[in-house]
């Protein structure tokens, strides 16, 4: 009985009919009230749903408990901490306000949804490998490339960094945690009800949503249920991301260690900081265009139905909108990693610091100006293309500064190449190349050409994955020793970069080729001249596939018996180092002070930070940055 | 920054730049052009190839010299240098960059522009795509009034398309022709007409396909487009209307 | 470099983190949730623009009819539900609980009266949201508006309910400041929905 009555999964047994039975409640009073036949309409009942369930599922696991006491005027008990933090498994799997521990069930969720929907990506490549039907019909062809890019996006590559981040962050800047931690539990929450959702769509008549993870309207609207379950999923997630997002700004704003002066923060909670500001307000706008093709295919609106006066283009510009600046949400924490990565394994100060968090900033500010270069083709008026050619143009000078940043720190350095540094090194040539092709898609005349075509899903897959996920990789291998306290296998991990770096270049590098001769994207068939093609490509892509076996195994394996972990493995300056591996239960045992940048190597007495137990007397600042500095 | 490394990268850079401009030539890249449109598209796609060969070339350079020459030995426990920065050096990857991304700009600019304009005579025909068909009807010239579901034109003369959808967004695209528009669901009350200047350069037959997702039959809906003489296309036009 | 403090995990609490900023953190979290939802707005506001503006419907179409007197009513009562909220702060500064209690519950009656008008509003207008892209506008934005009045509403009822039993002193009131804040956000963007979908 008590355990009924206490958070976690037995409780959401009987919260989920409650919450859901409430919301169908209403939806039949109000029906019946004006007079709609029938009362009981499924399309209205699964909405219902879409929004009721997961309301039950976070009460009955308790992530709203503390706040429903507080409204109802009780006291609320003053944190004893003494459920703070993993002791076992079983610590993982409830609503917990630890940061490190929240950042691991991002990490290990997130890395769910990479290997759902890379499996996806392997059964349309199973279908592509040869012209016609062979595996399934158009309409799932459809929904699997649909869910495949929703669930990389949303459920991966956007979270994964607000894991990572969240782990590191506190760490870094020298706090005992996150600013707002029942809030931070409550985001990650959001995540696993956002996933299921968008893969219960494949259960619904109709099958999954199947309008692209782009979602446009008219067609969204007119498309299966399961189409409800792209609107309503993208909101959860979204929801989580802006949580995430506040919770990093005023984190890093008002809780850095004294001495810790925006200047002399390690540029991933630089990346951070800028990526937060992006969510904040970018992401209101997916949820808008959510809302508004939801609004028109369950309510009848006309946001988008031109017959009644509504705009059908409007989707495309409140969407991208967003979704512009999303691929930078995608990006950004990715560049943090790099930064940490190779000014580690150089053994090199980062070349041109404060161009590098400047850039950053720029890239914020630009990143919401670009947004109808998705548009080129869409039927935009024609003279807007050259003011969004030029601020598309435009934003490749701040990231090749960082990609040059990046080559000067490596130049004349001491280059360990460590499984992190392998993933940074290949981060910046295939982002180089996905970069490049920016270049050209941003070059409205081939964009005319190039849109809408393999082209397209080339640069995609060179950005996000030759780009975000080698990040990606690169901060799960660096941070690995830290969170779990173990060192993973050098040689499995160098086996798995490369069987992955090959496997990648051979599965995308031909679909520029393709794209250009005129193969489409989102089709389930296509012209004879671009079956050989097709087969190598999936071939290759069950290679790269394959090559996730690598990366899960040495895990696993490491996470479990590898080598115990020393604090400092990288001999690397920022804090979370300089604590043990994993840290202890509230990260310091007293507020360290910070009396320089980060990435001081290669000069001699340089500290980043001095602890009270050092054994040494409290050090006044070494010296100003500038005397330590060398300019080359 | 010794002069010896300099010369050492420029050579790596070389080779690098040489192995991918031969990529960027020998392998057919463009498939062929039939349009003075897809002329002028090959022409910027050219272009930006030539700048991003060069970029290329000094990322992997530094790339390929950094790993054969700064390796450090498993046992070396010494850091680097402590260079923060290098103001010359900052500025000048500021400014380079932004200077080529504005020579591609104002390139691609000009061509946008020239690619959009059909001339003061073009022949006009009214693109309607629903799903999974393409339809047309020539608005003026010898076939004023002729409906097709398939695209004949003459060669040489600038043609408008003018394109709506009677249902969900679909797209126009024929490869040769490189031109490629959306078309969008729009009432006589509120017309949302999109627009594309094709003028063709070569005389065959073409197909046409849908570039936006548009349901179930996405992959089937296609058509083709026979670009003829013009003298062909007027007695293809005085039989049609005579049927 | 040695670990520190690896062993002492038997720390019980926390050490207390830095405060690297003059601003408090509940007050800045707020304000950046704000931030969020104003661009919220900012996505009705575009489809406003795509329907009026971009294509030109006529607003309000021949047939409809706006009740402008009405909602301009409702504006006032929302706008002095704001002055009312502002003396409820002020009054638990001064450590006048009384007044606190007196000025939530104001608060919170003009508040209820601006939504219940609304909603019967919406009966009585005469056309549906389906009906024409019009329609649509005209009940998201301010549809969108109300579910905020609610959120609103009831984070200003959690307050008085703390507020009467007894929680709340002039040292600590973070919890009346933050509906404050809210509450004063939901007010300002009425008067942006009401002068562009009423007025102008």
């Amino acid at each position: 009985m008590k355990r009924l009555g206490a958070p976690g999964f037995f409780r959401c047994l009987w919260m989920i009919p409650l919450f859901f039975g409430i919301g169908v409640g209403i939806m039949a009073i109000v029906r019946y009230l004006e007079g709609w036949d029938p009362v009981w309409l499924n399309e209205v009942a699964v909405t219902t749903a879409l929004v009721t369930i997961p309301f039950g599922f976070l009460a009955g696991i308790g992530a709203f408990d503390y706040w429903a006491r507080y409204a109802i005027g009780q006291p609320t008990e003053p944190e004893d901490h003494s459920g703070h933090g993993a002791r076992s498994w079983r610590d993982y799997f409830r609503v917990n306000t630890d940061h490190k521990v929240i950042g691991i069930q991002y990490i290990v969720t997130t890395f769910i949804f990479f290997l759902v929907g890379g499996l996806l990506a392997m059964i349309f490549r199973a279908e592509l490998a040869r012209s016609g039907s062979e595996v399934v019909d158009t309409q799932a062809f459809n929904g699997l490339v649909s869910v495949h890019a929703s669930l990389l996006i949303f459920l991966f590559i956007v979270p994964v960094f607000a894991g990572i981040g969240n782990y590191v962050i506190p760490l870094m800047i020298g706090a005992p945690d996150m600013a707002f931690p029942r809030l931070n539990a409550l985001s990650f929450w959001l995540l696993p009800v956002a996933g299921v959702m968008m893969l219960s769509s494949f259960l619904v008549p109709g099958g999954a949503f199947a309008s692209g993870w782009t979602c446009y309207a008219p067609l969204c609207t007119d498309q299966p249920l399961g189409s409800v379950f792209f609107n309503m999923g993208v909101q959860w997630a979204g929801t989580s991301s802006i949580m995430t997002a506040l919770n990093f700004l005023v984190t890093i704003i008002t809780m850095r260690a004294p001495g810790m002066t925006f200047w002399r923060m390690p540029l991933l909670v630089w990346a951070n900081l800028t990526t937060s500001m992006l969510v904040v307000l970018a992401t209101p706008f997916i949820a808008g265009s959510q809302f508004f093709a939801m609004f028109d295919r369950v309510l009848h609106t006309n946001f988008f139905v031109a017959d009644e006066g509504g705009y059908p283009l409007g989707y495309q510009h409140i969407f991208w909108f967003y979704s512009h600046p999303a691929v930078y949400i995608m990006l950004l924490p990715g560049f943090g990693i790099i930064s940490e990565v190779i000014s580690t394994f150089s053994r090199k100060p980062i070349f041109g610091y404060r161009l590098m968090a400047l850039s950053l900033v720029a890239i914020l500010f630009l990143g919401f100006s670009v947004w109808a270069h998705h548009m080129f083709i869409a039927g935009i008026a024609p003279w807007l293309r050259i003011p969004m050619m030029v601020t598309t143009l435009l934003i490749a000078v701040p990231t090749g500064i960082k990609v040059f940043s990046w080559l000067a720190t490596m130049w004349q350095g001491r280059i360990h190449f460590k499984t992190p540094m392998l993933w940074a090194v290949g981060f910046i040539a295939m982002f180089l190349i996905g970069g490049l092709s920016g270049i050209y898609l941003g070059t409205v005349p081939v964009d005319v050409h190039a849109s809408d075509t393999y082209y397209i899903v080339a640069h995609i897959h060179y950005v996000l994955y030759g780009g975000s996920v080698f990040t990606i990789f690169a901060g799960i291998y660096y941070w690995f020793p830290k969170m779990t306290g173990r060192m993973y296998s050098e040689r499995l991990g160098k086996w798995h970069f490369w069987l992955t770096f090959v496997a990648f270049n051979m599965t995308f590098f031909p679909m520029h080729y393709i794209g250009l001769h005129g193969m489409p994207r989102r089709v389930a068939d296509y012209a004879p001249q671009f079956e050989n093609w097709n087969l190598f490509i999936s071939i290759s892509s069950f290679a790269l596939g394959a090559s996730m076996i690598i990366f899960l195994y040495n895990m696993i394996t490491s996470w479990s018996r590898g080598p115990r972990a020393v604090a400092n493995p990288w001999r690397a300056h920022s804090l979370e180092w300089q604590v043990s591996s994993p840290p202890p239960l509230f990260n310091f045992a007293e507020i360290p002070q910070i009396v320089g940048g980060p990435y001081e190597y290669g000069v001699p007495g340089a500290r980043h930070a001095v602890f009270s137990d050092d054994g040494a007397t409290k050090l006044e600042e070494v010296s100003s940055d500038a005397e330590t500095e060398v300019r080359g | 920054m010794r002069w010896s490394q300099i010369v050492q990268l420029a050579v790596i850079a070389a080779i690098v730049g040489a192995a991918t401009t031969a990529a960027a030539v020998l392998i057919p890249w463009l498939p062929p052009s039939a349009s003075e449109q897809r002329d002028r598209i090959d022409f910027t796609f050219w272009l930006v190839t030539g700048i991003s060969i060069f970029i290329f070339a000094v990322v992997v350079s530094v790339i390929l010299f950094s790993v054969l020459k700064f390796r450090a030995r498993p046992d070396d426990d010494t850091d680097g240098p402590p260079i923060h920065g290098n103001t010359g050096l900052e500025i000048a990857w500021t400014a380079v960059p932004a200077l080529l991304v504005t020579v591609i700009a104002v390139a691609a600019g000009v061509v946008l522009t020239q690619n959009g304009n059909a001339g003061s005579n073009p022949l006009r025909v009214n693109v309607t795509a629903v799903q999974f068909a393409w339809s047309f009807e020539y608005a003026n010239s010898s076939a004023k009034g002729v409906q097709a579901t398939t695209l004949r034109l003459p060669l040489g003369r600038p043609v408008q398309l003018e394109l709506h959808s009677k249902d969900v967004i679909h797209s126009f695209w024929v490869t040769e022709f490189g031109q490629k528009m959306d078309a969008l669901p729009d009432t006589p009350e509120f017309p949302h007409p999109t627009h594309l200047v094709i003028t063709p350069s070569k005389l065959g037959t073409f197909p046409i396909i849908c570039t936006e997702l548009c349901g179930l039959g996405h992959s089937l809906m296609r058509s083709q487009v026979i670009v003829m003489k013009p003298a062909q296309f007027d007695a293809w036009a005085k039989a049609r209307k005579q049927a | 470099m040695e670990a520190h403090a690896a062993e002492h995990d038997h720390a019980a609490h926390p050490p207390a983190a830095n405060a690297s900023s003059g601003v408090d953190a509940r007050v800045l979290g707020m304000l950046l949730f704000i931030g969020s939802e104003i661009m919220l707005f900012g996505s009705f506001f575009t489809a406003y623009f795509f329907v009026r503006v971009v294509n030109g419907y006529p607003w309000p179409p021949p047939e409809d009819h706006l009740p402008v007197f009405v909602a301009g009513v409702n504006t006032v009562i929302l706008v002095t539900s704001s002055f009312t909220m502002h003396w409820a702060l002020q009054s638990i500064k001064r450590g006048n609980r009384a007044g606190l209690q007196a000025g939530l519950v104001l608060t919170l009656l003009m508040g209820t009266t601006f939504l219940l008008t609304q909603i019967a509003e919406y009966a009585r207008v005469g056309f549906a949201p389906g009906d024409n892209a019009f329609a649509t506008i005209f009940y998201c934005l301010t549809g969108l508006h109300g579910a905020h009045v609610f959120v609103g509403l009831t984070l200003l009822l959690f307050t008085a309910i703390r507020a009467f039993r007894g929680h709340y002193s002039p040292e600590h009131h973070h919890g009346v400041e933050l509906s404050g804040i809210y509450w004063h956000f939901v007010d300002v963007m009425w008067i942006v929905v009401y002068t562009t979908v009423y007025i102008i």
